[in-house]
């Protein structure tokens, strides 16, 4: 271990730690010699003690007025530092705002583009609708404005007594309508469904539900010797009719 | 330096009070301006190396540690390397110069030395002048034992024996001086 510390002191690496000349390495490793051995810790402190001897002993009376010149530009360099301090916190109370109010807006910004594509969706749905709607009543309006539509009146049978319709039908322009004017009530259990045979084949017309626009037109598919039945099927539908609870036909 | 007055310097510093520096300044800025001379060799420069010195002794005062050196040693750091760095960024000066000019232990700064460091300069002449210019290229031109034993073309032992003989030298003068020393740090 004292050969160790011979090497040490002998070798140049306490003298040049005490300038500050060391690496990062060597600084670490004078350090530690420091703090372990008191040989080099004492020899180190004399070192020290020496360099400022020898230090004072080159003493210069320094020139009038630098004391003066270096408290200013300390001075001015902490008021610099302080302000830049402030400016500092004031940049990033506003960075934040800013991040804040950008997450807001980029926020509301999606929940608006959510809104719009709804709306969009509403529209669109409106439109056909619309489209839909009136082209119901351009091909209303032309069966009923035209001089070879038929008109047949439909009436109930045995089952249902109160029950009227007109089927209107035109073989020219093959479209055909029916009003249904009047329906018995029904018990809670049982609907109005309606059917059509149209070339050999039955095709379910849907349920006819409670008749508030007395007006209205129901479309029915054309075909040449076409049957359109009314039957008393179950709540919700059946899929094909039950012949004997059929209440009214309409051949056309 | 009064072990109390560097403590309570040290405090100040710490505190970041600007009293740290003004005291700084009348204990050491005499000495700092003598070591930065010492490496330059110019009145005006050294003033510039004294005035960043300052600056960066205060913005650096937090890294301070007084359990790993004194306070004098960090000082002188700081101002030698600031010295040494102004001297390469100022290029009129030639290598040469930077080399120890033997004739310069003697000349440097008379005029304006304190007449109250006036017995600590005749005291620098008793050491003989082998021994300061050994003292001088390790202590003021940061050299290492083996860089001026290449540069003063003297044998490695031979610059190792003159340390130790120097530092001796010092220690006799550092005896005899010392209560004139303390005496006049405390007064100034």
């Amino acid at each position: 271990m004292k050969e160790k510390i011979k090497a040490f002191l002998e070798s140049d690496l306490l003298e040049k730690y005490l300038l500050g000349n060391t690496s990062r390495l060597e600084t670490s490793q004078v350090e530690r010699y420091i703090v372990m051995y008191p040989e080099v810790r004492k020899n180190f402190e004399e070192l020290q003690e020496n360099l400022e001897i020898f230090a004072r002993l080159h003493s210069l009376r320094s020139p009038a007025g630098l004391k003066e010149k270096i408290l200013r530009r300390i001075k001015s360099q902490d008021l610099g530092r302080r302000k830049f301090r402030r400016f500092a916190i004031a940049a990033s109370i506003t960075a934040f705002i800013f991040a804040g109010s950008s997450y807001f807006f980029w926020n509301q910004n999606m929940s608006l583009m959510n809104e719009n594509t709804i709306v969009n969706n509403r529209i669109q749905n409106l439109e056909a609708d619309m489209k839909q709607q009136l082209e119901d009543v351009r091909n209303q309006f032309i069966v009923l404005n035209n001089p070879q539509t038929k008109k047949f009146y439909v009436n109930g049978n045995a089952k249902a007594k109160d029950l009227k319709a007109v089927a209107y039908i035109n073989p020219v322009k093959k479209l055909s309508y029916i009003n249904v004017r009047s329906l018995p009530n029904l018990p809670e259990d049982k609907v109005y469904q309606m059917w059509a045979e149209v070339n050999g084949e039955m095709v379910n017309l849907g349920i006819i539900k409670k008749i508030e626009d007395r007006d209205r037109l129901l479309p029915l598919p054309y075909g040449k010797n076409a049957i359109s039945y009314i039957t008393i099927e179950p709540t919700g539908g059946n899929n094909s009719p039950t012949v004997q609870n059929i209440v009214a036909n309409i051949k056309y | 330096m009064s072990i109390l007055l560097e403590k309570h310097i040290v405090e100040l510093l710490q505190e970041r009070n600007e009293k740290a520096i003004s005291l700084l300044y009348d204990h050491y800025g005499d000495t700092l301006f003598g070591v930065a001379y010492k490496v330059v060799k110019d009145e005006e420069l050294a003033q510039d190396i004294v005035q960043e010195s300052f600056v960066k002794i205060w913005k650096k005062s937090d890294s301070y540690d007084p359990t790993k050196a004194k306070l004098f040693t960090w000082l002188f750091r700081i101002t030698r390397n600031t010295a040494i760095d102004k001297l390469r960024s100022v290029k009129t000066k030639t290598d040469k110069e930077i080399q120890i000019d033997v004739s310069n232990v003697y000349k440097i700064g008379v005029d304006s030395i304190r007449p109250e460091f006036m017995d600590i300069q005749e005291n620098l002449g008793k050491i003989e002048s082998k021994y300061q210019i050994v003292l001088d290229a390790l202590f003021f031109q940061g050299m290492t034992q083996q860089e001026a034993s290449d540069e003063l073309d003297i044998p490695l032992g031979t610059i190792k024996s003159r340390l130790k003989i120097g530092l001796r030298e010092l220690k006799k003068i550092y005896g005899s001086s010392y209560v004139v020393l303390a005496l006049l740090t405390l007064i100034s």
